[in-house]
């Protein structure tokens, strides 16, 4: 698990693990999973809480659960910088991870692919695989986006890429 | 299904709404503290733990010790900052603040105690007490791990409170520990009637409690022995004394000790320090002289004053009697010789009669009255008497033997003492010697108290009390011996009366010395015989002096007789020597002359001197001598002369046996020379024949031979005078001729004498030959005719006679 920061792993693995492998289109089944990845998520959100490390907000965007939408947050020089965030569980879900997408970022950094969606680090498909069918949600939230705005944000922010969003609202403006 | 699922949506979404708490981050809240601390709103001293994670205050870390301290009465303050988390140096320096406000805690190597804690460690040994009898100290710091000084100021104030027992020397002992100790102390104490070193007893009584504990007892120190002892004896349950703190004396021992030496004391009036030391008083003389004052120490007895004024009565008794007295057989038996010269010492009798030179003392305990002693001299004064001529033959005969040169006749006394002292000396030193081994035997032979040895210092005393200065034995030994060298040949005396002598002579004088029944009377009678020597032998000294001065005068007379002896013997030799030189030609009579000479002229005067020689030797050696004997008279065989010049010494001996050989050689010469050598050596002088001494002595010769021929009536011994005169008047020469050669000498004057007077001559010798052939074949025959023949030649000769006499006489007038 070696690539990730210290409190990443110790979040990690307090993140308890699924059991059900079972992707969207196999019915009752993937109901059972989606309960769990919810039982994950609500885990790692009060945990987030706690810490006083609440980063994102997400929700279902469909009833299958096939699609998630929400908001996730970063902090930098006492700056609040938000971004949307969706993305879809897809059909080989638990085997693929699902793609995370910042569209409002889609552009702005090399560390992206086509269409907002992020960058993983090389740890990050090995581990997954071989964890499947124990990840969920919840672990590709914090194995994923957490480093990534934390290695991007700053960047992006003291380039320029991004502005916070009073700025940018003036810069919209202009 | 749907319902869960919505419900968990639901749920997601409340926890997402749910306010997230709010957190400072630590550098956050140390910048805050820091700025309380620089608004001083914080006023003290914050402390932080070693983690660096945790503020605390100085407050807390206090309450947070004492807690701690609370929980088990003690810690330590490395503990203290392992649990507090609160560096070393902070804990200290809060620890001293909480001693110091606390009186129940201290401070000790480290550790917070407080006095709680003390209190359960006492009762934990008080407990611990109860079932073992005894703690040691040592154990009990072992446990608690504390010094044991910290131990005993700690316990101290809880014994008899929480603490029920008594410190030891480093043990704690319950009181019964203690009561049953003390009993064992006591009884055996108590049991105790013989003076002890106390250490032994506690010894055993050590092993005794070992025993009664089994192997696991642990051992009592003997200071608690001690110290129970020291005070039961304090209580005067003990009764006793204890010197140099070990030496116990129980009182019982010492009253009954102190008893017996009373009765003893006062029944016999003395008693003997070895039976103090049997009654276990070490040091008898100290411990009697304090108990009675006017007791006399002795050196093996301490005597009561009554026992010197019976002593000093039998003593007084003796002295008055003119008798002796054996100090040892007035005093009881227990009394040593030693112990009976130091009593006599003190003896005021004895004192002044020593003083006053009446009493003599010997050995130890002999007291002799002067007056006794003075009629024992006399009485061996006569005895020597009888003594004197036996010894001096044997000693002459001795002193001949040891080749002692005395018979020098010259005035070498010098020379002749050196050697008799010097052989004095060997003789006295091995007469020592043998005295020595003989004293040394019987030393063994008398250890009845006499001892021999013993009686060396004292007999030195007496000495010194006579007024001589010689302190020992030995020195006075070495004195006489130098004195008698002094004396020089005088000296021998002493070896006449020996001391075995005198000793047998006093025990046929004082018979009573027997009847004493004394074992070995020589321990008497030698120191008498000692004191009696001395004064015996200057009498035969002075004796033996006035013998000399008699015989000085003698010998005097006797060399003067010798000397004239031998000058005219020797002169007379010399001329009739001179004589024998006109018929020196004919061989045969020559020799027949010397012979003749020699044994007519000089035997005499060889016997003479030896004689004299050996009387000479005699008077020197200060014997009486007879002088009424006739001395010329004797004459000797060649063998008694032989004897008698081997009883010479020295070269004397060699020069008299050559004298005695030459005067039976052949040789007048030899002889002379002999002779000369023998009066060289004796010291006496050979006068030599001059011409004037010739003469007269010729004239002398020939006058007395005349008057011989002119006397003479035989007519054979007439005929030698007669030719002996013819050479007088004709060759003014000495002839003496044997018979055998007259006929020769009778021929040698036929030259000299007319034809007339000649054939007178010869008929007269032919005839006197005839005659005396005659008379020779006559003797073995009977009466016959020779005998007619004999008287008729000797007739013929008679009538020969006057022509014969007148042919000398005649020539003489002529």
């Amino acid at each position: 698990m070696e690539g990730w920061d210290p409190t990443t792993k110790s979040t990690l693995t307090q993140i308890p693990l699924l059991t059900i492998k079972a992707g969207p289109r196999d019915g009752a089944t993937w109901t059972q999973r989606l309960k769990e990845e919810y039982k994950a998520l609500i885990t790692y959100t009060t945990m987030n809480k706690k810490n006083d490390n609440d980063w994102f907000r997400i929700s279902a965007a469909n009833p299958e659960g096939t699609r998630w939408t929400g908001k996730c947050w970063y902090v930098h020089n006492l700056l609040k910088y938000e971004f949307d965030l969706q993305f879809d569980i897809p059909v080989t879900y638990p085997a693929t991870a699902p793609e995370l997408e910042l569209p409002q970022l889609d552009g702005k950094t090399e560390k992206m692919y086509r269409g907002g969606k992020i960058c993983l680090t090389v740890h990050f498909k090995p581990l997954w695989a071989k964890n499947c069918p124990r990840f969920g949600i919840a672990h590709a939230l914090c194995l994923g986006l957490a480093p990534w705005l934390a290695a991007e944000i700053p960047v992006l922010v003291d380039s320029g890429m991004v502005k916070h969003k009073d700025d940018a609202a003036s810069s919209v403006e202009v | 299904m749907d319902d869960e699922l919505l419900e968990l949506q639901r749920q997601f979404e409340f926890a997402q709404q749910a306010k997230s708490s709010v957190c400072l981050s630590e550098r956050n809240v140390v910048e805050l503290v820091q700025k309380l601390h620089q608004l001083e709103i914080i006023d003290f001293d914050l402390l932080h733990t070693v983690t660096g994670k945790e503020y605390i205050t100085p407050e807390q870390l206090k309450n947070e010790i004492l807690a701690e301290i609370k929980k088990l009465g003690r810690v330590s303050l490395i503990d203290l900052a392992d649990i507090t988390g609160v560096d070393l140096y902070h804990v200290e320096k809060q620890a001293q603040d909480v001693v110091s406000s606390d009186k129940t805690l201290m401070l000790i190597n480290g550790e917070i105690i407080s006095n709680l804690f003390w209190d359960t460690a006492a009762e934990e040994i008080n407990e611990r007490l109860q079932e073992c009898s005894q703690i040691a100290l040592a154990e009990i710091a072992a446990q608690l791990q504390v010094g044991s000084e910290l131990i005993v100021t700690v316990l101290e104030p809880r014994l008899g409170t929480l603490v029920k027992a008594r410190l030891e020397g480093g043990q704690l002992y319950t009181p019964a520990y203690v009561e049953r100790v003390n009993s064992m102390v006591r009884g055996a104490a108590r049991g105790i009637c013989l003076p002890i070193n106390l250490l032994a007893l506690w010894n055993t009584l050590q092993s005794l409690l070992q025993e009664m504990n089994g192997a696991g007892g642990v051992a009592v120190e003997s200071s608690f022995f001690q110290s129970l002892f020291n005070g039961a004896v304090k209580d005067g349950e003990i009764l006793g004394s204890l010197r140099a703190g070990v030496q116990w004396t129980p009182l019982v021992f010492a009253t009954a000790q102190k008893e017996c030496v009373d009765a003893l004391f006062s029944q016999g009036s003395f008693i003997s320090y070895d039976a103090l030391h049997k009654l276990g008083i070490t040091q008898p003389l100290q411990f009697l002289q304090s108990r009675y004052a006017e007791g006399i120490p002795l050196d093996t007895v301490f005597a009561h004053p009554s026992i010197v004024e019976m002593l000093d009565a039998a003593m007084e008794d003796a002295i008055e009697r003119e008798s002796w007295i054996d100090a040892l057989s007035v005093l009881p038996p227990a009394f040593a010789s030693q112990d009976a010269s130091k009593i006599l010492s003190t003896c005021p009798s004895v004192q002044t009669a020593i003083k006053s030179n009446k009493v003599v003392v010997f050995g130890d305990s002999y007291v002799f009255s002067s007056g006794f002693v003075k009629s024992l001299f006399d009485l061996l004064e006569k005895e020597m008497d009888t003594l004197n001529v036996s010894s001096f033959a044997l000693k002459s005969d001795d002193q001949n033997n040891l080749g002692d040169d005395s018979s020098n006749l010259s005035d070498s006394n010098d020379a002749g003492n050196d050697s008799t002292s010097s052989k004095q000396v060997s003789d006295k030193t091995s007469r020592k010697k043998k005295g020595k081994s003989a004293g040394g035997a019987k030393m063994a032979s008398i250890e009845s108290g006499l001892d021999y040895q013993e009686n060396v210092p004292s007999r030195s005393k007496k000495n010194q009390k006579k007024g001589k200065n010689s302190n020992s034995l030995q020195e006075r030994d070495s004195k006489s011996v130098s004195k008698r060298d002094n004396d020089g040949p005088k000296g021998d005396s002493s070896s006449i009366i020996s001391e075995e002598w005198l000793v047998k002579k006093l025990l046929m004088l004082i018979p009573d010395i027997e009847e004493q029944g004394i074992d070995d009377p020589e321990t008497i009678l030698l120191p008498l015989a000692n004191h009696l020597r001395p004064m015996l032998l200057n009498i035969l000294r002075e004796r033996k002096k006035a013998a000399f001065t008699e015989n000085a005068q003698k010998i005097k007379r006797l060399l003067d007789s010798i000397q004239r002896k031998l000058d005219e013997s020797s002169l007379n030799i010399q001329l009739y020597e001179k004589a024998l030189d006109l018929l020196e030609e004919d061989q045969s009579t020559s020799v027949l002359l010397h012979k003749h000479l020699l044994r007519t002229t000089a035997t005499p005067l060889v016997d003479f001197l030896l004689l004299n020689m050996d009387m000479h030797n005699k008077l020197k050696n200060g014997i009486q001598i007879d002088e009424s004997q006739n001395v010329e008279s004797v004459l000797l065989s060649s063998g008694e002369r032989v004897d008698l010049a081997k009883s010479f010494q020295g070269p004397l001996a060699a020069k008299a046996i050559a004298l005695v050989e030459a005067s039976e050689g052949k040789s007048v010469e030899t002889f002379m020379t002999a002779l000369r050598a023998m009066a060289e050596e004796s010291g006496l002088m050979l006068k030599k024949l001059d011409k004037k001494l010739e003469r007269t002595l010729l004239h002398s010769y020939r006058k007395d031979l005349t008057a011989q021929v002119a006397a003479e009536k035989d007519p054979v011994s007439l005929l030698p005078k007669v030719v002996s005169l013819l050479y007088v008047q004709i060759y003014g020469k000495a002839l003496q001729a044997p018979g055998r050669a007259i006929s020769v000498a009778v021929s040698h004057l036929k030259e000299k004498l007319d034809d007339s007077a000649f054939k007178t001559l010869t008929d007269y010798q032919s005839a006197t030959v005839t005659l005396l052939s005659l008379m020779s074949a006559a003797t073995g025959d009977e009466e016959d005719c020779t005998s007619d023949r004999i008287s008729t030649k000797r007739e013929f000769l008679e009538t020969l006679m006057p022509a014969l006499k007148s042919l000398v006489l005649g020539t003489q007038q002529s």
